[in-house]
């Protein structure tokens, strides 16, 4: 079965290069997009009460043709009670996964009923406003299930969910290109060295068959190096060696400065879906074989070439063989997002974190996040089973 | 059939002039899995509308002549020709594929386990290779398939998937799948011996009917009465070796060698039925 010719590997691997360049280009092309603001403190029943002394609002932040639009502190304002409160002292921190703008130094305010309001202002000009009324209910403290916590931030987490599934979904898709390749490279030894001198006796065509290999070794290579070695650090290879590599290619050629870092979503789809072709690969290879010889025969003796009778006849009765397995490591893809938290993706997790951070609760949202997590492959897993149902209606139908 | 244009690939093109209506000439063939002799220098020639059928105990090599003759074995040694493209086997390189493929186009196979797509319905099947190796336009391509099915009497079938047909009707796809490319030769391997005995009789009344219609065709079989009744030549196969040819009256009636004496009374006693021992013992009564 010689499916993979070197050129076309070649071309590939151009392909290939070039995909996972664009990938983080789609992600951070955007226009304006202004800050949102996600939540502001104090809020009803805060588990550590309020002390008077600190507004904190979260929001997520702002661009401004497709760059990150910093919130500007002195442009920004706080009003209690309707009084404004232009000298409070303003705190901002800005990430890619949450931002903040902390108020504080402004006299204590009494506990009751109290209004609030805040104006962010970017750099650019663009603002968000939230307006909000506060009354303390004297609760305070801290406890190992919050469920206060839980029910205030879930709407914070579970917007982690979204893009745990755009994660998996895109990894999935790349995984199962990486796995057919893989598995047609693995597939295009048809024999040994040793048998193809004994067929040929030839140096020259052991020259042409070396070359031939090229796929397979490349796709051993590949199998071997990333299902030998922990998902998470291929993750942080990724996130951290690709950004480093721009920056070389940099230093040599001025044309690289047009070349974005990736995203730490595109990083982590392209590390998730290298890590799961590999496994993909084996699963598609076993697929591909599963379709018996016959097939290949009745297709070549109706005039089909190799690579015709692999599109029409072959793969389609491979995919059926592997769709259930394929569904199992979709499932455990959903599961797997989660490592991406290490490389600050705000997907369930890292979201869950960032909750437990701040309130130094980490039980309550980690709880949220476990549910979540549930609650996804319990969906995913009931359509795989009726997807493999239907599989094998359609198999005893046949 | 389509006369198609003559072409001669990775070979010289044939020093002694061809005899007249010749359409398959197979030259000192050899084949070898491994260290084991399974062709052993074949000399074969068969005429444009002859009906070869090809006799012999299991293993004696008749399954891997037929595949030989569209390469899906590759033979180490020897010539192959069928209609105007002549291949020397044991080359290799572009010119070689060519070849190949060209022979391939010229010839339709029928396998004894049928081969059908199982994921195409009756009509997918025919219609597949014609659409996507000829580039007939898809709607010539159901016509054809449609006078095709009916040619195999599955009109009916049209619409079905291999799965929900019989192993006869199953087969008479195959067949009806391999008439579509318009070849100039049908191989067929074994095509009975999968079958249940009712149902034979079905496929080989469709084979009769193209022998009839002057299809060149090579059996490779155990059904002595449709040897007898079709065949223009049948020819005993033994140990990679053709033990004896002629008329199958001939044949069947004065064997010379002792070893075609001991496989013809086999067969006989057996009522036609295969001489391999595997599930087709009780195969078959003779049409």
């Amino acid at each position: 079965m010689k499916y993979l010719k070197p050129s076309g590997v070649a071309l590939l691997l151009l392909a290939a290069t070039v995909l996972c360049m664009a990938l983080p280009a789609l992600a951070t092309a955007a226009g304006d997009v202004p800050p949102s603001i996600v939540y502001a403190a104090p809020y009803k029943d805060m588990p550590a009460g309020w002390g008077g002394q600190t507004v904190i609002v979260t929001f997520k932040p702002a661009l401004h043709a497709g760059k990150l639009d910093s919130v500007v502190p002195g442009k920004s304002n706080l009003w209690i009670n309707g009084k404004e409160y232009p000298k409070a002292v303003k705190a901002l921190s800005e990430a890619s996964y949450g931002s903040s703008l902390q108020f504080s130094g402004f006299p204590a305010v009494p506990q009751g009923e109290t209004r609030f309001r805040v104006v962010l202002v970017t750099a650019s000009g663009q603002s968000a406003s939230k307006a909000w009324v506060f009354a303390s209910t004297g609760k305070s403290g801290v406890s190992l299930i919050d469920f206060g916590l839980m029910r205030e931030w879930f709407g914070f987490i579970v917007k982690g969910a979204p893009i745990a599934i755009y994660v998996a979904v895109g990894s999935s898709v790349l995984a199962i290109v990486f796995g057919l390749l893989g598995a047609l490279g693995r597939l295009s030894k048809t024999m040994s060295y040793r048998e193809a001198w004994k067929k040929y006796h030839s140096w020259r065509y052991m020259g042409e068959y070396s070359l031939r290999l090229v796929p397979y070794w490349l796709a051993t290579l590949y199998t071997s190096l990333f299902r030998g070695t922990p998902l998470l650090l291929q993750i942080y290879v990724v996130y951290y060696a690709v950004p480093a590599f721009i920056d070389l290619m940099r230093t040599h050629w001025a044309l690289w400065n047009h070349v974005p870092y990736p995203s730490a979503i595109a990083s982590g789809i392209v590390a998730l879906s290298l890590n799961y072709g590999g496994y993909v690969t084996e699963v598609f290879r076993g697929g591909i074989l599963a379709v018996p010889r016959g097939q290949h025969e009745a297709a070549w003796a109706l005039g089909m070439k190799n690579r015709l009778a692999l599109r029409r006849v072959v793969l389609p009765q491979a995919f059926r063989v592997v769709t259930p397995t394929l569904g199992n490591y979709f499932i455990s893809m959903i599961k797997d997002t989660s490592l991406l938290s290490v490389i600050a993706v705000p997907e369930i997790l890292k979201r869950a974190q960032l909750v437990g951070g701040r309130f130094g609760n980490f039980m309550s949202p980690l709880l949220v996040a476990a549910a979540i997590y549930w609650v996804l492959t319990i969906f995913f897993s009931f359509w795989q089973m009726k997807l493999e149902r239907r599989l094998e209606r359609d198999r005893k139908a046949n | 059939m389509t006369a198609k244009p003559t072409e001669t690939a990775a070979a010289p093109s044939g020093s002694q002039a061809p005899s007249s209506d010749e359409l398959v000439k197979v030259e000192r063939l050899h084949k070898a899995f491994g260290d084991h002799q399974v062709l052993k220098g074949i000399d074969l020639e068969v005429r444009s509308g002859e009906v070869v059928v090809l006799l012999g105990p299991s293993g004696s090599g008749k399954s891997t002549l037929l595949r030989c003759i569209n390469f899906l074995e590759e033979p180490q040694k020897g010539l192959i020709k069928v209609g105007g493209t002549e291949v020397i086997c044991g080359s290799r390189g572009r010119d070689y594929r060519k070849a190949v493929m060209a022979v391939r186009m010229r010839c339709g196979m029928v396998f004894q386990d049928f081969n059908l797509y199982p994921h195409m319905s009756v009509t997918e099947n025919v219609i597949e290779s014609p659409i996507h190796v000829a580039g007939v336009p898809r709607r010539v391509a159901r016509e054809k398939a449609a006078a095709l099915l009916e040619q195999v009497g599955l009109s009916d079938r049209a619409n079905y998937f291999p799965s929900q047909l019989s192993g006869g009707q199953k087969q008479r796809v195959a067949i009806a799948r391999a008439l579509a490319m318009e070849p100039e030769l049908m191989l067929f391997d074994e095509p009975t011996s999968a079958l249940d005995p009712e149902l034979i009789g079905d496929v080989l009344m469709v084979m009769k009917d193209l022998a009839a219609s002057g299809m060149t065709m090579i059996v490779v079989t155990h059904e002595m009465g449709f040897a007898r009744d079709v065949a223009d030549r049948a020819i005993l196969m033994d140990d990679g070796v053709f033990l004896e040819q002629g008329t199958p009256e001939q044949l069947f009636g004065s064997p010379q060698h002792e070893r075609s004496k001991t496989f013809l009374r086999h067969i006989i006693k057996d009522n036609g039925s295969a001489p391999e021992p595997v599930t087709r013992d009780d195969e078959g009564r003779v049409v």
